[in-house]
């Protein structure tokens, strides 16, 4: 039995998304490369909250259009949009105003006028059926209380053919209680 | 659902020591999983993994489609 609803569980992630701070990379060297990282804000840097590197499983190319659920601080979007190029078209989705705010800087001071970061939810993606090559997502499908609903959305908005990308953590055992009832463990 | 070729790829032990790389976690949190995760579970509190997967090319794009 879910120990969070739907609208608590938001909250929670919202108020812990949107009060982050970081002053260092340790993520992000973790999971990218020091040159893919040289080229990026500081910013999108130090906020990396991924857990792994979904745009490089992504073969991405030229004039794809692809959607970051829950985009963060913009890292795997600017990353995509790169691949992409400027015929190709990145949408970052993210439900925290914070991050929204923060990726929309770092898209514009990286450069990339193929970006579009959008607030909503990965349940109610917003775009069109089939009007996606590539779906990414980074460390955020943990955080839904509706998984899913978020891999159906996947599907709709993908055209035939297109591909998921997802970047997550699973578990081989059950976690104690006290852990899923913990709101610090729900929105980490 | 309807995805085709499922694989997944990199699976990593993800412990304690990740953690405290991400400033999502309070030092007095982690404490705490220090506490209640069992000390076989600290190097492998869950597994980072990366998932690919396809919608198959002959997919019907919306509800009573052909």
């Amino acid at each position: 039995m879910p120990h969070f609803g739907d609208d608590e569980a938001r909250g929670l992630i919202r108020e812990t998304y949107g009060q982050v701070r970081s002053t260092n990379a340790a993520v992000a060297e973790a999971l990218y490369s020091a040159e893919e990282l040289a080229a990026l804000p500081r910013e999108t840097v130090e906020l990396a909250l991924g857990v792994g590197h979904p745009v490089r499983h992504a073969a991405l190319r030229p004039g794809e259009v692809v959607i970051d659920l829950g985009c963060g601080a913009g890292i795997d979007t600017i990353l995509a949009a790169r691949q992409v190029g400027p015929s190709g078209r990145v949408v970052g989705l993210d439900m925290t105003p914070e991050m929204v705010a923060r990726a929309r800087r770092n898209a514009a001071a990286a450069g990339h006028a193929n970006v579009e970061i959008r607030e909503g939810l990965i349940e109610d993606l917003g775009l069109p059926d089939a009007s996606v090559d590539v779906v990414i997502s980074n460390g955020v499908l943990n955080l839904s209380t509706r998984k899913s609903r978020v891999l159906a959305e996947s599907f709709r908005v993908l055209r035939a053919g297109g591909r998921i990308v997802i970047a997550d953590l699973v578990l081989d055992e059950a976690l104690p209680e006290d852990v899923l009832k913990s709101p610090a463990a729900l929105a980490g | 659902m309807g995805f085709d070729a499922i694989k997944t790829h990199g699976r990593q032990p993800f412990g304690l020591a990740d953690l405290t790389r991400y400033p999502l976690f309070a030092p007095d949190f982690l404490d705490f999983l220090s506490r209640v995760m069992p000390a076989h579970r600290h190097a492998e509190l869950v597994f980072s993994i990366i998932v690919t997967a396809r919608k198959p090319a002959a997919a019907a794009e919306a509800p009573g489609a052909p």
